[in-house]
């Protein structure tokens, strides 16, 4: 189910919350992403996917606030998949380095797919 | 036979106007403000700041005679303090006088009572009848004021009679000629004070004098110097000089070559006083200037007896009344002007004169304002004053200390003129022929141009040989580019180093700049910079010989950071452009130099033509606004044809430059200035603010150590970085505060 609560779509699939980016990833918006992805993490999320399918534009300190959240996620044992990157920005997240830390998914399906695939692999 | 037309009509004028040569814009000036004699806004007056020599009695009486054959509204007063002999209260009278006789003069259009000598009553007689009433009263004032004991309040009156001119008659506009204001330095009544307060308060007028002085009594009156218009009056233009010459021999019937003609105007440094005084000399003395011989004849005879003699004699005897005094100070002038001996401190002097310090400071001061030396207050510079001041200053000390038989003397400074001449007209050849290279220099303000025109060996590669349209195209798109230091100071080699005197003065200049986008230690550069003399392409030696030359400068000056900069007329030979190399410095020859000149002036064209390919935001800061900066960007891109994805990139570097831009947390209009400027084959983008340097940018600058700074501030660092990829040229210009990124996208 949406929860709207903190200004940032998201939901959950079984312990793989998904978090919807929108269409201007700027320090703000990041710091909601992030601040939603915290509490899910807290919730007892063991994966976060974050969809990007709405969004057009990122600026360099949402993609550091990005890394920010990918360290969170790697120090609570949990893995995170970005979804739906449009081009530029996939271009973008590989000049700063951020494709190394994750993994890049065409659509959210999938990127639960890869989650589940992964966390079977791991024993989950 | 008909009258002769208004216009024509010469007053005071010494010449015809088509004879006065030069000075236009300044007669302008002096014309155009007259037009307020009369209107209710007078505003300031026209100071007339004048460098020695240079000339401006004809230019005021050229612009009275003007003045007064238009007959409008203006009333010109022209008056010249007298030479010497007078005192404060006669100098007041006399332009009282002069007021007078000029005002009627006009009134009645009356030419010839400009300068007649009248007295008082004759001018009342003279007046005509809508004048009567204040002029009687102006006369009758006077003569219960001359009769009183207070010379500073008669000096006072008559230099204020200009106000008593009742508001609807036609004002006066005085243009009041104070060369010789020096002269009334020793009265008992503060001549120049009071003569600045009366101006300053019937505006408009002019006041002219020399600069230095102007400047110091204005100031000392307590008038605000920013009020009034202001005029350089420097000697005349090498061109104007010639031209001069020719005129007055011309008038005056004197035949002249034109290689005296061009020594005339070299040696005399285009002072139309010394020139036109020679010139004035050879028509009283029947002489022809046909050879270097026949000029330097009449310059020794002026020197030692004639006109040039009168006028620096006067000189000296309004610095130095006391003959005593004044012979020490000869003796002074005379040994500090022998090489070596450039300087002298204000200690020095006060023993030398044996004189307290109160008059040596006031010795000091007449010089100073006569640019025979220059004196700040502690330390003298004794190498100025005109060639011709130079040699009277030596020859008077031979002959007036030393005794020296005068027939020894006057061989002596006719040998020393006669060997000098040539050398006089062939520095002024070369000088004429040669590449401006302080102009150059003085240009540089952080333009971009073609590395390669400081690259002898890869443009004698890559060009050599090739048309100039097609070098000057191909250098247009040529991808090697490096950025000009901004250049604050130049100044002749020779003045940083006496081992250059045995080169011409132009040929090394040594030129202060800040490379950079900031004024630090870190960033100021010197560019020392050589012309090689060579027919043929530079050798090694000679390579080798300048370098070390400009080293040992850099060293003796205490420069720390240097950039050598050697320009041969064929460029290098191979061996010397490796040496160039090695030791890390620049070599053009004199195409390059060209080039890269035409390269400079262009751009200040450039500029002009390239405002109607430019659009201007202003945004303020905040509020995502980064993304109406982008928005714009975009639409401006779509009309060049740019492809999609380069408009992205376009995009996000703009969005990057503008978040850079608004982490100036002390800006402070909190705006960012977007410049977008569309040329052939790129878009231009410039996005600045206010404020302070940003850290990041501080960083990039070495000012910061990057090291240092935590992971966040270095992920912060990564919008630079971005923009750097994602855009084909990046650069911090030079801006006095906040920051300016420019930024080029080339279309592919």
């Amino acid at each position: 189910m949406a929860d709207f609560k903190s200004n940032v779509r998201s939901h959950t699939v079984g312990t793989t919350a998904v978090v919807y980016a929108s269409d201007y990833l700027n320090k703000l918006t990041g710091e909601r992403i992030e601040r939603e992805c915290k509490k899910q993490l807290d919730s007892g999320a063991r994966a976060l996917v974050i969809d990007f399918s709405d969004t057009e534009l990122v600026n360099s300190i949402g993609i550091s606030i990005l890394l920010g959240i990918i360290d969170i996620a790697e120090k609570s044992g949990a893995l995170v998949v970005f979804s739906d990157v449009n081009n530029e920005t996939v271009q973008l997240f590989e000049m700063l380095g951020l494709t190394r830390h994750v993994v890049l998914a065409k659509d959210e399906e999938e990127a639960l797919t890869t989650l589940s695939s992964s966390s079977k692999a791991m024993g989950h | 036979m008909s009258p002769r037309p208004q216009q024509e009509r010469r007053i005071l004028g010494r010449v015809k106007r088509a004879e006065f040569v030069g000075r236009d814009a300044e007669l302008e000036r002096i014309l155009s403000l007259a037009s307020h004699a009369n209107s209710a806004r007078a505003g300031g007056g026209l100071l007339i700041l004048l460098a020695p020599l240079a000339g401006v009695s004809e230019l005021m009486r050229q612009a009275y005679d003007q003045l007064f054959n238009a007959q409008s509204e203006a009333v010109p007063i022209y008056f010249s303090l007298p030479a010497s002999d007078t005192t404060a209260v006669s100098a007041a009278i006399e332009f009282l006088n002069a007021f007078l006789a000029q005002y009627i003069a006009f009134r009645r259009n009356e030419p010839s009572l400009a300068q007649a000598s009248l007295t008082m009553n004759d001018l009342v007689q003279l007046a005509p009848a809508a004048d009567l009433d204040w002029i009687e009263q102006l006369v009758s004032a006077h003569n219960k004021q001359r009769f009183s004991s207070d010379e500073r309040e008669l000096v006072r009156f008559c230099l204020n009679a200009p106000r008593r001119v009742p508001s609807g008659n036609p004002q006066p506009y005085i243009l009041f000629d104070a060369v010789k204001l020096a002269n009334y330095d020793n009265e008992q009544v503060p001549f120049a004070g009071e003569l600045i307060k009366a101006l300053a308060g019937s505006p408009p007028f002019v006041l002219a004098g020399l600069r230095r002085e102007i400047i110091r009594e204005v100031e000392q009156a307590g008038i605000d110097y920013g009020t009034h218009e202001k005029v350089r009056l420097e000697p005349l233009a090498e061109a104007e000089a010639r031209q001069l010459v020719a005129s007055v021999a011309r008038r005056e019937g004197v035949a002249v070559s034109d290689e005296c003609r061009d020594l005339l105007a070299q040696q005399f440094e285009g002072s139309p006083f010394l020139i036109s005084a020679m010139l004035l000399a050879a028509r009283e003395k029947h002489l022809a200037l046909n050879s270097y011989f026949d000029c330097e004849r009449l310059y020794v005879d002026e020197l030692l007896g004639g006109r040039l003699n009168h006028y620096f004699t006067s000189v000296l005897e309004n610095v130095a009344p006391e003959p005593i005094v004044r012979s020490a100070l000869i003796r002074l002038l005379s040994e500090s002007l022998r090489a070596g001996q450039r300087t002298a401190s204000f200690a020095a002097w006060t023993r030398r004169l044996n004189l307290e310090a109160a008059d040596v400071e006031s010795i000091l001061r007449s010089l100073h304002v006569q640019e025979i030396v220059n004196w700040d207050g502690e330390t003298v510079d004794t190498q100025r004053g005109s060639g011709a001041w130079r040699d009277f200053v030596r020859s008077r000390f031979r002959l007036d200390a030393l005794r020296e038989p005068r027939a020894l003397v006057v061989a002596d400074l006719m040998s020393a003129a006669l060997q000098r001449a040539p050398q006089t007209v062939a520095r002024h050849y070369r000088r004429s022929a040669s590449l401006p290279l302080r102009d150059v220099l003085q240009a540089f303000n952080y333009q971009r141009v073609p590395k390669v025109l400081f690259d002898y060996a890869a443009f004698a590669a890559d060009y050599k040989g090739a048309p100039t349209e097609e070098i000057a195209a191909r250098l247009e798109i040529d991808p090697q580019a490096m950025k000009l230091p901004q250049v604050f100071h130049t100044a002749h080699g020779v003045a940083f180093s006496a081992e250059l005197k045995q080169f011409d003065e132009e040929s090394c200049v040594v030129a202060h700049a800040f490379a950079g986008t900031s004024y630090t230690n870190e960033n100021e550069v010197v560019w020392l910079t050589a012309k090689i003399d060579s027919k043929l392409e530079a050798d090694a030696d000679a390579v080798a010989d300048w370098c070390n030359r400009l080293e040992n400068l850099a060293q003796r000056s205490g420069f720390s950071r240097v950039q050598l900069w050697l320009i041969a007329n064929e460029g290098f030979s191979v061996e010397a452009s490796e040496k160039l190399r090695e030791r890390g410095a620049y070599a053009s020859s004199r195409m390059q130099f060209e080039l890269l000149s035409a390269q400079l002036s262009e751009g200040l064209n450039k500029s002009t033509a390239a405002a109607n390919n430019e659009y201007v935001f202003i945004l303020p800061m905040g509020a995502d606004n980064e993304l109406l900066a982008a928005a714009t960007a975009e639409q401006i891109a779509r009309r060049l044809n740019f492809r999609p994805e380069a408009i992205n990139q376009i995009k996000t570097a703009i969005v990057e430059a503008c978040i850079n831009a608004s982490e100036h947390s002390l800006s402070p209009d909190q705006k960012i200035y977007q410049r977008f400027r569309v040329e052939d084959d790129k878009l231009v983008i410039t996005i600045s603010s206010r404020g302070i340097l940003p850290a990041s940018v501080e960083a990039r600058e070495g000012r910061t150590h990057g090291k240092d700074a935590g992971v966040l501030e270095q992920r912060r660092g990564w919008g630079l970085k971005l923009i750097e990829t994602l855009m084909d040229e990046v650069e911090f210009e030079r801006v006095d505060e906040g920051t300016s990124l420019r930024m080029v996208k080339y279309l592919r």
